[in-house]
């Protein structure tokens, strides 16, 4: 999610190629290329820029919609759905099939490939969390960077949120309540929402940080952040 | 029989100003800084290359046609200009967006009225001022990015 405005113009982009299977977005206004993941300018009169990050949410569409009952969807092209040009629902199962392009020198190194992760960047290091350790480990209490992280797997099994553990000098560590699965911190007892907020407890009303995530494959997460980490379970 | 040889250069070159940045920019094959950076070079410079390959090549066929006295040599030299000029258009195109087409007028629903979005599918969010906005993944993943406005700050949502 990008910030379109550079040097008080604002961009239009357009999707230009392909970049080891990120892609490419070229700005109308000055023909730069710019990479998808990373948000920075590689060729062109804006090389070097970057734009701005704004934080977003991955989520399953009811979990969005619980939340945000009075918001806007995106409707698709009556024409491009005509067509069938749109993902089918099981689509992620059939991306695995297809095959990897990277320049990476072994692509199945410490992970298959198209393992889908979560990728989070803290305090200037940034570590890859594979989708089925967290469905298996749910939360993940970690830390990244010198920043104590929480990662979070919603409900339905499939949303994620990343959050900072510290809350006014001190750092929570969280866990499951084995009877009602609900989410406790250690320090105070609160019970904690999937937005970071707690409901009940010393705490209630408080809210956590949360920290800039994104789900993508393995290798391309790799090929952007090669000094990445990876959780893998049973590591700590 | 150089005026030939000069022409058929010429188309080969023509052609390659196209095909190079095709071959070098495909999803199946990996991508180093320096393929990338030929890629956009050409991609740039192919609108006016192969505008003055095709005026050279024009300027070739005249001379071939007067010189020549065979009729088929004088076809050939004109057939030969159906891939430059296909190229001079072809650099103009962007091939990309006829595989994954624009959303260029981009329609949103309240999230009380959607009927085209299941409960279980993926959808990017984004809050801004107050408002809220959700890009369904399936779209996303098509169209690849859409651009927005929210709350008054423009916005470009990419998958």
């Amino acid at each position: 999610m990008w910030e379109t405005t550079v040097d008080g113009r604002v961009l239009h982009f357009h999707l230009a190629g392909i970049n080891n299977q990120n892609f490419i977005m070229r700005d109308e206004e000055t023909g730069s290329w710019w990479q998808q993941i990373t948000g920075e300018c590689v060729l062109g009169p804006l090389k070097g820029r970057r734009l701005k990050q704004l934080d977003h949410d991955e989520l399953t569409f009811a979990a969005w919609k619980r939340e945000n009952p009075q918001g806007r969807v995106l409707r698709p092209d009556p024409k491009v759905a005509a067509a069938g040009g749109y993902a089918p629902a099981d689509w992620e199962q059939r991306m695995k099939s297809v095959p990897v392009a990277t320049t990476l020198a072994d692509p199945n190194a410490v992970l298959p490939a198209r393992t889908l992760i979560v990728g989070v960047e803290a305090g200037g290091a940034s570590k890859a969390y594979p989708v089925d350790a967290l469905q298996k480990q749910n939360p993940i209490i970690d830390t990244i960077g010198g920043v104590p992280v929480l990662v979070l797997l919603g409900e339905d099994g499939k949303s994620v949120r990343v959050f900072d553990r510290r809350l006014d000098g001190r750092t929570l560590e969280f866990f499951r309540k084995p009877d009602s699965n609900e989410l406790l911190d250690a320090e105070t007892g609160s019970a904690w929402d999937f937005t970071g907020a707690a409901t009940s407890g010393a705490l209630a009303g408080q809210r956590l940080r949360k920290i800039y995530s994104l789900k993508d494959y393995w290798f391309d997460w790799k090929t952007y952040h090669a000094d990445t980490g990876v959780y893998l379970l049973g590591a700590r | 029989m150089k005026r030939w040889l000069l022409f058929i250069l010429v188309v080969l070159l023509t052609l390659a100003f196209v095909v190079v940045p095709v071959f070098l920019i495909q999803p199946f094959r990996p991508q180093t800084a320096r393929s990338l950076e030929v890629g956009y070079e050409l991609r740039r410079w192919s609108p006016w290359l192969t505008i003055a390959t095709a005026a050279l090549s024009l300027a070739l066929v005249v001379l071939i046609w007067r010189g020549s006295r065979r009729w088929w040599a004088k076809a050939l030299a004109v057939v030969l200009l159906v891939p430059v000029g296909a190229s001079a258009w072809f650099a103009r195109q962007n091939h990309f967006e006829w595989m994954f087409k624009p959303l260029s007028n981009a329609a949103y629903a309240p999230a009380g009225e959607v009927d085209f979005v299941n409960d279980d599918d993926m959808v990017l969010a984004v809050e801004r001022g107050g408002e809220r906005v959700a890009y369904p993944v399936r779209l996303m993943a098509y169209h690849h990015l859409v651009a927005d406005d929210v709350a008054g700050t423009p916005l470009l949502p990419t998958y």
